[in-house]
């Protein structure tokens, strides 16, 4: 990633040091969460962290750990079916936010006579589609330019664990080893265990396996590196430990 | 021996979305901060997010008390927090006073006056922790102080952080709250004052919310006071340090 060295901490309210906005001369500045543009040309940080500057993408966002999740366009999310209605599912992403709509035809291969049938408390894979901050977000499983699913759908089986959204946000980073640091995952399947995962943006991942105990340990070796700030050292050691245990 | 130094503890409540606890000038207060989530209909604001602030007092229920500071603190977190950003939304605090000077609650009877002013700072900067720890959007941080004038044989003198035995023989009581940008934000007095003794007592508080931006550790042998302003600040670096420590 192309960002500076140093750490740079702001709160909100704090004034941007120009030499920290980056400059391209064709693309427009991209502002991330974090961050508000007062018109004319004022940049104020909204949220305590630390302030990344991309110059190659001429972007700019705070980068923060901690909060309620507030859904974005394009983030994958695993949600709780709350109910069905005759066109939609609602369905939960975080506790007591309001609910999420999921067309019933927004599936793979879904028409109006095949559709899938979730009942209440089911695990779905799904992208968010609509985000606003006036309207209820919306979901879809489906990417609707090809018809395919793309990995996106009810989940079955399996167990849903809670971790924090910047444990979701390194485990869905394109190079979650390198950039994220996490390697539990990895290591856990180095040692032979098979296990399947998803993980949502907003906080939740989805664990599952042939074997029970190997469900449990996948879960347990995240959520451990998540709480206890685990660095790439650790996170080996606590993966052999718990492999060492269950056998 | 005016004030303890201040203590924060940070996002240490598993499920709230943000927390803190704060100690300063004897007292102890537990911040919780759960938003945005759904909120009731009656209540619902088209355009901006509503702020609830629950005070719950050290012993017994909250009375008129805790809906007085409860109204002060609404007002001033709503002049902070980007309510635009989360219509039809609610953000709610919740501030429990855990400890507080031992003759706060002496005599409360007797002298109904029993000031409300003195734990304002206190509730106002663990509501402002938590709200960081929440990741809540805000324009600005705030900064508050209690002062207290005391007659002297004709001469009036001001006393920052006053101590309980302070404020029962002080004439005036005044809490005043500024945002990171030196804003005044709250304003309260209670007693009788002159208006040149209320512009001695703003000036002493501007002084004490908006240090002017020094080299670091100077201001440490100058006042005696705790300076909150940077105390906010490192306690958040120091969060955001170990938020971030894959990084």
């Amino acid at each position: 990633m192309a960002t500076d060295s140093e750490m740079v901490f702001v709160l909100p309210g704090d004034g941007i040091d120009a030499s920290l906005i980056p400059t391209h001369p064709k693309r427009p500045l991209r502002l991330g969460p974090g961050l508000r543009h007062i018109p004319p040309s004022t940049i104020v940080p909204t949220i305590a962290g630390q302030l990344v500057t991309d110059h190659k993408k001429n972007s700019l966002w705070v980068e923060y750990n901690g909060g309620r999740y507030i859904p974005a366009v394009g983030d994958l999310v695993i949600g709780q079916v709350d109910r069905s209605a005759a066109d939609f599912y609602y369905v939960a992403l975080s506790d007591y936010s309001s609910n999420a709509s999921l067309p019933q035809l927004a599936f793979e291969m879904a028409t109006k006579k095949t559709r899938p049938n979730l009942a209440t408390g089911a695990l779905v894979y799904a992208r968010v589609s609509l985000a606003n901050r006036h309207m209820d977000p919306e979901l879809e499983c489906v990417n609707s330019s090809t018809g395919k699913a793309d990995g996106l759908g009810p989940l079955v089986g399996g167990m849903l664990y809670s971790i924090s959204l910047g444990m979701a946000r390194r485990l869905l980073m394109r190079k979650s080893v390198e950039e994220g640091r996490v390697v539990v995952l990895e290591e856990l399947g180095a040692l032979g265990l098979a296990f399947e995962t998803a993980v949502g943006r907003n906080g939740k991942m989805w664990v599952n396996s042939e074997d029970t105990k190997t469900v449990l340990i996948v879960g347990r070796a995240v959520k451990e590196t998540d709480e206890g700030n685990l660095t790439v050292d650790q996170q080996k050691k606590l993966v052999r430990k718990l492999v060492k245990e269950m056998s | 021996m005016a004030s303890h130094d201040p203590e924060a503890r940070l996002s240490h409540l598993q499920s709230a979305d943000g927390s803190a606890t704060f100690s300063h000038a004897g007292y102890t207060v537990v911040g919780a901060v759960n938003g945005p989530i759904e909120v009731q209909r009656r209540d619902e604001l088209p355009e901006e997010a509503v702020v609830d602030v629950i005070v719950r007092p050290a012993a017994g229920v909250g009375g008129t008390r805790e809906r007085h500071l409860e109204s002060l603190l609404q007002s001033t977190l709503r002049q902070i927090i980007l309510i635009n950003n989360f219509p039809r939304t609610l953000i709610q605090v919740t501030l429990q006073v855990t400890v507080s000077p031992e003759n706060e609650y002496v005599n409360a009877k007797l002298s109904q006056a029993a000031t409300n002013l003195p734990i304002l700072p206190t509730l106002i900067q663990t509501a402002l922790l938590a709200l960081l720890s929440a990741a809540i959007p805000l324009t600005a941080t705030v900064t508050a102080a209690v002062l207290a004038i005391v007659a002297d044989d004709g001469a009036s003198t001001i006393i920052v952080d006053p101590t309980a035995r302070e404020i029962q023989v002080s004439r005036s009581l005044h809490v005043f709250a500024f945002t990171s940008r030196d804003e005044l934000l709250l304003n309260e007095s209670e007693g009788e004052f002159t208006m040149q003794e209320w512009d001695n007592a703003f000036a002493t508080a501007q002084r004490q919310c908006c240090p002017a931006p020094t080299s670091d550790d100077v201001d440490m042998e100058g006042g005696s006071q705790a300076d909150l302003k940077n105390f906010t600040r490192s306690t958040l670096e120091t969060k955001t340090a170990s938020d971030l420590y894959w990084k």
